[in-house]
This record gives C-alpha cells, sequence and structure tokens, in this order.
C-alpha cells in the first residue's frame, strides 16, 4: 500500500479530499485481505469520519496516519466485550458455589454452521482441549443426515479416548443413527450426560445453507430441546462475501432473545495473511471469536490473539 | 444461485447507461464503477476486476467515439465479452469414451464437497449408460471411507476402499487396478482435501496421481471462496494439472466470483455445478450460454466472435 500513501509530511489538517485516494487504496487492502466489501467500506468510512478536521503528527505522513486509525479501529472490533474464558464457565456451572443455589449439571456447547466448513473437526479439537483439562466429555452426535456423520465422530471419540484418558479426562460417543430428529437427540444427549455426571456435552450439528429457510428454522427448536450454554457457529477462513451474511443469518435463527456467542474461525492455516473473514463476521454481528482453527489435527485450536490478527491484515 | 444477483447488478447498470438520454464519459465512468462494486462483492478476485476495468475502457474508448456509432451496443458487448473471458477459458474438457477405462480423479481443498461430489457424478455417468465405480483414497479423514461408502450405496455404485491401509496411493492403485480388470469404463477416485500451505499434502496428491494416472483430473471448489480462490487454485493446477473444475454449494447465497476467478487464473473450464447435498444436484454447465443467460441478452450471442 506504501505507494499509494506517500504525500504530505506533518502538521497538515487533513481534509475529505486528501483522504479519498489514499482511503481508496485502504480499501482496496482491505478486500485483498478478504475483508468482505460491506465490512471493508464501513471501517474506511468510520476511519476517515475521524481523520476529516485532525492534524496530522511533526513528521506523520497522511499514510501513517491513517494506517494507525485503521490499525486501532481493527482492534477495537476484534476485542471482546466481556470475557471469553471457557474453562470458568465451564466450572460455575459443573461445580457451582454454595451460595448460587444451583445445583450441578453439565456444561452444553452445540457447534453450528454451513456445510464442510468443519464443524465436526473443530468440535474434536475442543474436546481434546477439555480432555487435556481433565474434564468429562459428552460427543452428541447430531449430524443425524449426513453420509459417514456419525462414524467421523466414532472414529474421532476413540482416537481421542487415547490421547485424553492419558491425560486423565474420559470421553464417550452419544449417537443413535441416522433419520432421527437432531433436537431430540440433542436433548436425550444431555439428559444422559446429566445422568451419567459428565462436565461437557459437546453437541455437533449437520452443515446447512444459511438461506435454506427449512434448515435453518429447525434451529430454533434445537436451541430450544438442547438448551445449550454456547452456540459456538465455525466460519470458513477461506470463505468471502458469503460469511457476512452466514454470520446474520445465523445469528437470528435461534429465535427471540437467543443468539450465537461466539465464532470458531476454520481453516486459518489455508489463507495465509488473507484473514479477512474474521473481521466480516465480528463486524456483521458483534459476535465475538472464541477460537481459530489452525489445521486438521487435535491440537491445531487457537485463541485469538488481537495483536497477531491486526499485523496481519495491516501487513 | 451462483453469480445470479452480480447479473442483475451488471446488467441494470449497463441498461441504465444505455437507456439515459445523455450518455456521456461520466456517466459510462459510473457504471464501470458499478460493474466493478458489484463484481468485486462477487469475490471476483481484486486484481481480475483492475484489468477488466481497464480492458472495457480501452475497448469502448469513449473520447474517441465517432458520433455515428451505436454506443449502447458497443459497451453492451465490451461487458459481454469480458465476462465471457471470465468463465470461458475456451479449452474443451475431457469426455469419457465407452468402451474403455476412463480413470478421473477428484482433488481440492478440504470440505469444498469432493466426495458428495464424485458420487453424483458416478451416478451422471452410470445413468449415461457408463459403467460407473468409484474409490476412496482419502485414507486421512476420519469416517471417509464410510461416507464414499454409504453414497455409493445408495446410489448403487461399486466402490473400493481399505479401512486398514493409510498409504492413499496404493488404495488407488489397487482399486483401480480392480476395476480397470472388471472392465468398468467410468473410475472416479476421491482424495482428501488439502491445500497449498502444506507441502506434504500436495506430495500426496503427485504419489497417487502418478499410481493412478488419470485421464482426467478435476478441482473441486466451493462457491463460497473468497481471495484465496486464486493462488490456491494455480498452486492446484501447477501441481495436479486439473483439466476441469466443478463448482459446489451454488444452492448457497453465495455470487461464485472466487470460483470465477480461479476459471481465469487457471484457463480450465467449469464441467458441472453442485446444486445441493441430494445425488441428483448436479448440473452440467457451459460458460456463454451462463453469461448470456446471466445478462439477460439472450440475443447477444450474435455478437460474440467465435
Ligand atoms: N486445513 C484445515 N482443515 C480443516 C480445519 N478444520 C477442519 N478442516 C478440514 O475440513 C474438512 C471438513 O471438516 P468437517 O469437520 O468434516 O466439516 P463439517 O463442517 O463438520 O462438515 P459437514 O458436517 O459435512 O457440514 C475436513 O477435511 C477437515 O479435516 C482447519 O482448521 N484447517
Ligand atoms: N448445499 C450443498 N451442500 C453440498 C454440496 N456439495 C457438497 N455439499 C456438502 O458439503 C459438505 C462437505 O462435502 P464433502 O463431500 O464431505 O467435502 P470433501 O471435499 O470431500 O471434504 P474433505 O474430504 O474433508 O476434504 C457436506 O456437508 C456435503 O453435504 C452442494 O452442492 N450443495
Ligand atoms: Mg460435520
Ligand atoms: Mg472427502
Amino acid at each position: 500500500i506504501s505507494g499509494l500513501f506517500r504525500n504530505v509530511v506533518g502538521g497538515k489538517l487533513l481534509t475529505h479530499e486528501d483522504l479519498e485516494k489514499p482511503m481508496r487504496g485502504m480499501e482496496e487492502h482491505l478486500l485483498n485481505k478478504n475483508v468482505a466489501r460491506e465490512a471493508a467500506i464501513r471501517l474506511c468510512e468510520g476511519v476517515e469520519r475521524s481523520l476529516v478536521g485532525v492534524k496530522t503528527g511533526s513528521f506523520q505522513t497522511i499514510d501513517a496516519t491513517i494506517r494507525a486509525a485503521m490499525e486501532s479501529s481493527l482492534r477495537k472490533i476484534l476485542t471482546p466485550t466481556s470475557s471469553l474464558d471457557l474453562l470458568r464457565e465451564i466450572q460455575s456451572v459443573t461445580s457451582p458455589s454454595l451460595a448460587s443455589m444451583q445445583s450441578r449439571r453439565p456444561y452444553v456447547i452445540s457447534i453450528v454452521g454451513v456445510n464442510g466448513v468443519g464443524k465436526s473437526t473443530n468440535l474434536s479439537k475442543i474436546a481434546f482441549f477439555l480432555l487435556q483439562n481433565k474434564y468429562r466429555v459428552l460427543i452428541a452426535a447430531c449430524d443425524t443426515f449426513r453420509s459417514g456423520a456419525v462414524e467421523q465422530l466414532r472414529v474421532h471419540a476413540r482416537n481421542l479416548k487415547e490421547l485424553g484418558e492419558r491425560e486423565g479426562g474420559f470421553v464417550e460417543l452419544y449417537e443413535k443413527g441416522y433419520g432421527k430428529d437432531a433436537a431430540n437427540t440433542a436433548k436425550d444427549a444431555v439428559s444422559y450426560a446429566t445422568q451419567a455426571s459428565f462436565d461437557v456435552v459437546l453437541i455437533d450439528t449437520a452443515g446447512r445453507r444459511h438461506n435454506d429457510q427449512r434448515l435453518m428454522s429447525s434451529l430454533e427448536k434445537f436451541a430450544k430441546f438442547a438448551q445449550p450454554d454456547k452456540i459456538l457457529m465455525v466460519g470458513e477462513a477461506l470463505v468471502g462475501t458469503d460469511s457476512v451474511q452466514q454470520a446474520r443469518n445465523f445469528n437470528a435463527a435461534f429465535g427471540a432473545g437467543r443468539h450465537l456467542d461466539g465464532f470458531i474461525i476454520s481453516k486459518c492455516d489455508t489463507v495465509g495473511e488473507m484473514i479477512g473473514t474474521l473481521v466480516s463476521m465480528v463486524h456483521a454481528t458483534g459476535i465475538p471469536v472464541v477460537f481459530l482453527g489452525t489445521g486438521q489435527h487435535y491440537s491445531d485450536l487457537r485463541t485469538l490473539n488481537i495483536g497477531w490478527a491486526v499485523k496481519l491484515l495491516m501487513s | 444461485m451462483v453469480l445470479q444477483d452480480l447479473g442483475r447488478r451488471i446488467n441494470a447498470a449497463v441498461s441504465d447507461l444505455t437507456r439515459s438520454s445523455n450518455l456521456d464519459e461520466k456517466a459510462f465512468d459510473g457504471m464501470i464503477k458499478e460493474i466493478c462494486a458489484a463484481l468485486l462483492e462477487a469475490d471476483v478476485n481484486v486484481k481480475l476486476v483492475g484489468n477488466l476495468r481497464k480492458s472495457i475502457k480501452q475497448t469502448v474508448n469513449f473520447k474517441e467515439l465517432a458520433p455515428g456509432v451505436n454506443k449502447k451496443r458497443l459497451i453492451q458487448k465490451a461487458v459481454f465479452d469480458e465476462l465471457v473471458k471470465l468463465v470461458d477459458p475456451h479449452a474443451e474438457p475431457f469426455k469419457p469414451k465407452k468402451g474403455r477405462s476412463n480413470v478421473i480423479m477428484f482433488v481440492g481443498l478440504q470440505g469444498a464437497g469432493k466426495t458428495t461430489t464424485c458420487t453424483k457424478l458416478a451416478r451422471h455417468y452410470q445413468s449415461r449408460g457408463f459403467r460407473s465405480c468409484l474409490v476412496c483414497a482419502d485414507t486421512f479423514r476420519a469416517g471417509a471411507f464410510d461416507q464414499l461408502k454409504q453414497n455409493a450405496t445408495k446410489a448403487k455404485i461399486p466402490y473400493y476402499g481399505s479401512l486398514t491401509q493409510t498409504d492413499p496411493s496404493i488404495v488407488a492403485r489397487e482399486g483401480v487396478e480392480q476395476f480397470k480388470k472388471e472392465r468398468f469404463e467410468v473410475i472416479i477416485v476421491d482424495t482428501s482435501g488439502r491445500h497449498r500451505q502444506e507441502q506434504d499434502l500436495f506430495d500426496e496428491m503427485v504419489q497417487i496421481q502418478r499410481a493412478v494416472t488419470p485421464d482426467q483430473t478435476i478441482m473441486v471448489l466451493d462457491a463460497s471462496i473468497g481471495q484465496q480462490a486464486e493462488a490456491q487454485s494455480k498452486a492446484f493446477k501447477e501441481t495436479a494439472d486439473f483439466g476441469a473444475i466443478i463448482i459446489t454449494k451454488t444452492d448457497g447465497n453465495a455470487s461464485g466470483g472466487g470460483a470465477i476467478s480461479a476459471v481465469a487464473a487457471t484457463h480450465t473450464p467449469i464441467v458441472f455445478i453442485g446444486t445441493g447435498e441430494h445425488m441428483l444436484d448436479l448440473e452440467r454447465f457451459s460458460p456463454q450460454p451462463f453469461v448470456s443467460k446471466l445478462l439477460g441478452m439472450g440475443d447477444m450471442q450474435g455478437l460474440v466472435e467465435h
């Protein structure tokens, strides 16, 4: 981007005309990072608004001024407004304090998203993470539609059993085969987990197009039946503009008063510096990124390091 | 459907311009701007959009237009040609022949829809009288063989795979050899998802390809892919030299511009599109009727040079 921004140095009162061309360069830069056009334009408008009438610092180019403003606005939208400490939240449900007068119950996480984005794989990675923390985890196979979905989780559960028990955790698969109603299966899995004193239930769901009315509307019943503590949506880093609508439609699918609790941005290892999808999805909904998927193995799960993300986006 | 919104917007931009009473340069620039915005929103590669902008400007060359010339027709044709150029690489895809074995290998990024689509394609050929079968050379993904097996069983298509062999090129070779011996005509080999950043996975793809020497390699691309489409598809092209593209999940909302950019980047034609999760959700694709339908310009066919 540098070429476009090289101009006036220091102590300049910025006008719309000064900013117009370099802002267009910045917009194109974001598009190149796979930020959806809608999000890129809005981010740029925000930055421009904040800079018109501002005096550039001494020895500061317009270029550097815009960069700094964009960096801070990216940092701001990516920073969650509340704590994302999953383990602590689980703890508060599985070992409630006496004062809360709650009885212990399993913590329920369900994973949703469009087809093939990495729901089942990242669910298994979360299971591995929980096993490392010595939890008793029930994986519920509620994708009762896609061929091989149940067997896929069976293989993961078998692998994780071996790995996890070495770490002091315990994992089991709950499955009722294909063709069953997913909401019912989820509900049964949660009751079973309560009886068998599991700490966490991880519910896998079938991939669904966010523009498929029928499949999307079944999510409302699903949420009512499974009563998840957390609904995490997997968004794929490879996806372009569609990520905005995916995030919005899933966020609105769970009925009044219930929305997504976080995103898992998968396949970050496949996009290099083009990590714009996470900006698009957060921008569209204000929902935070809880995890990043960075590969196909159980340990390829990270929390979002905002400094890292902003650096890649601005590089 | 893929590119429909894009088509509507481009079409609107072109007809707004050509209908307006004073067709001046400013209006022309406005139209180009609107077209580029639509392309960018459809995930067409940023650089490609830049080139297209230049190209339309050059072809129409508004400043030098002779007074008598039919501006409307000229502009329509320039836009149409550029769009056709994007999706039509003028390359003939491979067509399987009866009475011999035709090996088709699927490659692509993780989760693109390879396994689902290879059964759809096997069924497509089977219903056209080819003896078709499937080989599962994905020994990595959990449940991959079960997935293929269940799909193949539903479609009544013979399949080959192994639950114990971990080397995909061995399974692939064994499966293809067996089916060749049994005189199958279309043998489709499914492989694991992979991406250019992991060299081992690309090496594995080359080994499978050597083991089965496919007549045709097909890259499967998700319609929702964004700006990575070009780099990934180029890398797959350089390593596996695929000769056709199938775009999946076109029943979604995505415009498919990323996948279209892959066509332009690799000069490889789209042969089919996937339109749903079920076995029959596969449609043939050909670029020119597609673009003219898209632009609502059935009559534009006559303008295109062959
Ligand atoms: N490179 C990479 N691949 C991933 C990642 N997460 C998942 N995958 C791969 O993506 C493919 C699809 O993953 P799944 O977990 O089956 O996706 P899904 O969303 O459950 O798919 P459906 O249930 O069919 O909708 C598999 O090949 C995974 O190995 C990731 O972070 N990086
Ligand atoms: N809506 C829709 N879904 C599709 C289409 N094609 C495939 N899918 C879904 O996309 C998901 C992934 O498909 P797979 O066939 O498993 O993808 P893959 O490329 O084999 O995945 P890996 O082997 O893990 O790389 C599944 O949920 C499929 O049902 C399509 O045309 N439309
Ligand atoms: Mg799944
Ligand atoms: Mg597959």
